[in-house]
């Protein structure tokens, strides 16, 4: 005796929610605890995705095309694939193209989220019209968003308020989530570096003086037409500063200002670090981090973000092993209150990471001393140690004589914990973000200018430092 | 009364003399061990060498070693450069380069000082002294610039090289340093035997042998260790006194911080155990001379010493007792016992002990102070009355003693009234007694009479500083700015700090763009003191004002 059909759809849906739940607990593995083996959660994704397929190619192939099963089939098809696709790229290192797929993926969940809203929506509109011709033409005008007769979509087109009110509510909701989905502890967000290559060297600045000669023309003086004829050494000196770099900077082959390990997309972004117990956000965003990144940006020629960012000690964990930040600063005048996890998480971020702190202090004795708490319980068996002037951090791209400060607030050295001959940390006494700021806290214009330059020189020497690792890595992996 | 010390105070501490020179000597040779002080007889041209050179030699490096002197290092630099270029093949030419370095190191161009300098002697002159030197400070400047590894190499490389030099001591400190930053046990086991038993005590390498040797005997006692440690300290200590002393002091410390923790406690006393054995083996049991009695006594202290440490109170005052039994009643054996007591709470008990004192001035003096320490004042004063009719020769160091406790007591007058009586008859410090007037008419908010009284005293800033202080209390503050005015007009080291203060005093005046006009000012005109930190942050704290006109240089 042959199945009821009734009984086959039971199964199918059985098998399905099964599938669908085996996928779910791949991605929260992947995104949360990444316990699972990498084979495991492979299976688990491709599974999804093979039964999915399967069942779109096996329903586009009935004789009578379910049309809206077939699409929604496909709709999950891609809510499954693409997670898949990113994981794989990201399981094979390939950053660049991972970021870009995971970029594309949410686009094109967008645009099949909007399809299904839009559709939804018109459905619901065709029954509430339906409704009102088999009752009564003449019933007041109801609040029902989905019911396009609406009172506030007014008379005159009320179907394009309707879905104009539709798309901007999907964007929000969608936006929404997509925040949401973003805070979650595991996931994941990746620091591209920009492209390019350059060497390890202070600015050498040529200046060149180009004379122009003033055309002249040589006039028989015996002529008997008579000319005024000008002095022979009368030149007419155009002097032409030629002022130019002369290299790139960064670190690498690459073409171009950028470093080695970095993607065409990447950009030099400026993260803040939020702390508790003291004032993180000193001078933060328009104010002074801005005015550096875009300093740096005139400065190297290497693409800057457009804005500054903060992210929590927290989030730097979302950061993976590969495409962190470089660098964060961290600056204040209060008090600096870790917990151990978050100390774990710097740790973390400094040695295994490859990161680096580039603290500032920003008013207070008191938060000098906060800093060498926080690092001493950071790093115990790292001591800090005044940086040389002629460092490499004090010499490229620019040439630092003399430590710049607004006011020597912890001294008037900078401080350096290294490990394995690396700068983890740069600590600047004196305020150096004031000196960034629009007023530049009304000290010197040589004093701020050399604090712009100090604080190119420490988002450099992050950047190679981590191309560097990033580049002896690839070639230990080869 | 500010400035004076308690005599009394003194009393006490000066039974205890041995115990604190002890532990003074330990720690100020662990310190010294561990840092970098070794450096100074190393950049020193030997006089041997001195005589090498020629006259016009001799000349030059005298004019580059004076400006390193003056610690003119950029001159000096190029003064030792100059050496070089004009005599190339002298003897004094590889020191010149190995001075130049170490000026480039005060400059913070450590990289330029090793690539460029030290590297360059051992190069260019390796069979010199100074290439011997310049290896050790090579490994030293990297560990000053946080590269551990390259200066742990170093410092193995000079240890492999010269290791019967002075420079492989001083590199063995420099690797226990790093070693204890790492807790690396092994490293500093094998360093602290290398240095204590088979290194040769040299000028050089005396004290550093010698912090290796209590270093070791420390380590040896946390681990229990006794004779490790006794064996460790007899390579320094020749003298069972002195040997006995160490021994004691470091056991004392290791017990104090096994006892941090109650699970240690058994450890502890056994170490405590094991040390008393040792000081009773070595206690004399002839003690007829009088060093062979003071010998026994400190023995006999450094046992209570230990049970006291090991929280057994009944055994440290039975040993006591013993002690003035076998030895017989003295005034420091009383003293110490006292000191204990005092330790213990029972502060009438030791006051009996002060009272059967041999001296009895002293005896009174202690019960003074007992009774000031548990805040009898009048008791503390009536005996401090007592003791300025009987000693005569002290009569107002006893009498300044009562009026500071009146002080204490927060009874203004009778302080002020007995520090009148004291100008009135000990001329000789009238100034001191002048100042302790104003003093307590200040402390006690008579601001008009301590202004009365500052005005007559002569050590210019301090008076004006508190006459200023008066003022604001007063709310004069015109008085009080034109007080800090003077200051910044006469005193450039207390200026800043007066500037500073005419921006709060303004502050206080509700003179608003005066005050940020103080603190700005002492932000552009002193931009490296310490006062323009505060004042840039208080500026931007408090009137979230950006521009503070600071801004300086470290060169």
């Amino acid at each position: 005796m042959l199945p009821s059909l009734s009984r086959i759809r039971s199964n199918i849906d059985t098998i399905t929610a099964s599938v669908l739940a085996v996928w779910m607990v791949a991605i929260a593995d992947w995104f949360l605890t990444k316990r699972l083996p990498a084979v495991v959660t492979a299976l688990f994704m491709l599974a999804a995705v093979g039964y999915l397929g399967r069942l779109a190619f096996q329903t586009s192939r009935q004789p009578i095309r379910a049309i809206r099963t077939l699409n929604l089939q496909l709709s999950a098809l891609f809510i499954v694939t693409w997670p898949f696709v990113v994981w794989v790229l990201d399981m094979l290192e390939l950053r660049e193209a991972s970021a870009i797929f995971a970029r594309w993926g949410t686009g094109g969940l967008f645009c099949i989220g909007l399809a299904w809203f839009v559709w939804g929506m018109e459905l619901a509109s065709q029954r509430f019209e339906r409704m009102r011709h088999q009752r009564d033409t003449n019933l007041p005008r109801s609040w029902h968003p989905l019911d396009v007769r609406a009172w506030y979509y007014g008379e005159r087109s009320p179907k394009l308020r309707q879905s104009l009110a539709g798309l901007l509510s999907y964007s929000l909701m969608f936006l929404f989530a997509l925040l949401l989905f973003s805070q979650l502890s595991g996931c994941q967000e990746l620091y591209e570096m920009p492209a390019g290559g350059g060497e390890q060297q202070t600015v050498a600045q040529t200046v060149k003086l180009q004379k122009i000669i003033k055309k002249k023309f040589v006039v028989n003086p015996f002529s008997a037409i008579l000319f005024k004829v000008p002095p022979i050494d009368e030149i007419k000196l155009q002097l032409t500063e030629i002022t130019k770099h002369a290299y790139t900077v960064g670190y690498g082959q690459g073409e171009g200002a950028g470093y080695a390990g970095g993607t065409k997309q990447g950009k030099v972004r400026f993260i803040r670090i939020e702390y508790a117990g003291g004032d993180w956000d000193q001078d933060f965003g328009v104010g002074s981090d801005l005015n550096m990144l875009m300093e740096y940006g005139l400065r190297t020629n290497q693409p800057v973000n457009s804005h500054t960012e903060s992210r929590t000690i927290e989030q730097l964990k979302n950061f993976p092993v590969g495409s962190s930040p470089p660098f964060v600063f961290m600056t204040g005048q209060g008090s600096i209150s870790l917990s151990s996890a978050q100390v774990k998480i710097l740790r973390e971020y400094l040695d295994e990471k490859h990161g680096m702190l580039f603290i500032d202090n920003g008013g207070s004795g008191h938060f000098h001393n906060q800093v060498l708490a926080m690092m001493r319980n950071v790093l115990p068996q790292v001591r800090p140690t005044p940086i040389p002037l002629d460092d490499i951090i004090h010499r490229v791209p620019f040439q630092i004589p003399f430590l710049p400060y607004v006011a020597p607030h912890g001294g008037k050295e900078a401080l350096g914990w290294r490990v394995d001959g690396r700068l983890v940390c740069y600590y600047h006494p004196g305020d150096i973000a004031d000196a960034w700021a629009d007023d530049h806290a009304g000290v010197p214009p040589e004093i701020w200018e050399a604090c712009y330059q100090l604080g190119t020189n420490v988002i450099n020497y992050a950047h190679a430092e981590y191309s560097k690792w990033l580049v002896s890595r690839g070639a230990a992996k080869k | 009364m500010a400035g004076i010390t308690w005599r009394c105070q003194e009393i006490t501490i000066r039974y205890h003399r041995a115990f604190i020179l002890g532990m003074i000597c330990l720690w100020t040779a662990m310190i010294f061990g561990s840092n970098g002080l070794v450096a100074a007889p190393l950049d020193e041209l030997p006089l041997d060498r001195w005589k090498d050179l020629r006259e016009t030699e001799r000349y030059q490096m005298q004019i580059a070693e004076k400006y390193y002197r003056e610690q003119n290092w950029k001159i000096a630099a190029g003064e030792y450069e100059k050496f070089i270029t004009l005599h190339e093949k002298s003897s004094g030419s590889a020191f010149a380069q190995m001075k130049w370095s170490i000026c480039q190191v005060r400059l913070k161009k450590l990289n330029t000082a090793i690539k460029d300098g030290f590297q360059s002697v051992i190069d260019y002159w390796p069979e010199s002294p100074d290439a011997m030197v310049s290896a050790y400070y090579i490994g030293h400047t990297y560990k000053d610039m946080g590269e551990i590894k390259q200066a742990k190499k170093a410092y193995q490389q000079v240890l492999q090289k010269y290791p019967k030099a002075s420079v492989a001591a001083y590199a063995a400190v420099d690797l226990i340093d790093l070693a204890t930053l790492e807790d690396d046990k092994q490293t500093l086991n094998t360093l602290w035997k290398k240095l204590t038993f088979d290194t040769e005590r040299t000028n050089d390498t005396r004290s550093i042998c010698e912090n290796a040797s209590r270093q070791y005997a420390s380590h040896s006692l946390y681990h229990g260790g006794s004779k490790k440690a006794a064996k460790s300290l007899s390579t320094t200590y020749v003298e069972t006194s002195q040997l006995v002393d160490q021994l004691v002091v470091l056991s004392i410390q290791a017990i104090n911080q096994l006892m941090q923790d109650e699970k240690n406690r058994t450890q502890a006393e056994k170490l405590a155990d094991d040390a008393i054995n040792h000081v009773r083996g070595a206690m004399p049991a002839d003690i007829s001379t009088p060093e062979q009695k003071l010998f026994s006594q400190n023995c006999w202290f450094a046992i209570a010493r230990l049970y006291d440490a090991t929280k057994r109170p009944e055994q440290s005052d039975e040993t006591y007792k013993l002690t003035l039994e076998k030895l017989g009643r003295n005034d420091e054996i009383l003293a110490e016992y006292a000191r204990w007591r005092k330790t213990q709470g029972k502060y009438e008990e030791a006051r009996q002990l002060y009272a059967s004192y041999e001296n009895k001035i002293e005896g009174l003096s202690q019960i003074a102070y007992s009774f000031r320490e548990q805040q009898k004042w009048p008791e503390a004063i009536a005996v401090y009355q007592q003791l300025a009719g009987m000693d005569a020769e002290r009569q107002f160091d006893w009498l300044s003693q009562a009026a500071s406790t009146h002080r204490q007591a927060h009874e203004w007058m009778q302080a002020i009234n007995i520090y009148q009586e004291l100008m009135a008859k000990d001329a000789d410090r009238a100034d001191s007694w002048l100042w302790e007037i104003a003093y307590t008419y200040r402390i006690s908010g008579q601001y008009k009479e301590a202004i009365g009284y500052y005005r007559q005293c002569n050590n210019f800033p301090g008076n004006y500083q508190e006459m200023a202080i008066c003022h604001r209390a007063l709310k004069e503050y015109g008085e009080a700015i034109v007080l800090y005015n003077q200051i910044v007009g006469t005193d450039e080291n207390w200026a800043p700090w007066a500037m500073i203060q005419i921006g709060y005093t303004r502050e206080e005046a509700e003179q608003t763009e005066q005050a940020i006009k103080a603190f700005q000012q002492v932000c552009k005109r002193f931009p490296k003191n310490q006062y323009a930190s505060q004042a840039h942050a208080h500026l931007q704290t408090k009137y979230k004002i950006t521009v503070t006109l600071g801004g300086a240089k470290d060169e």
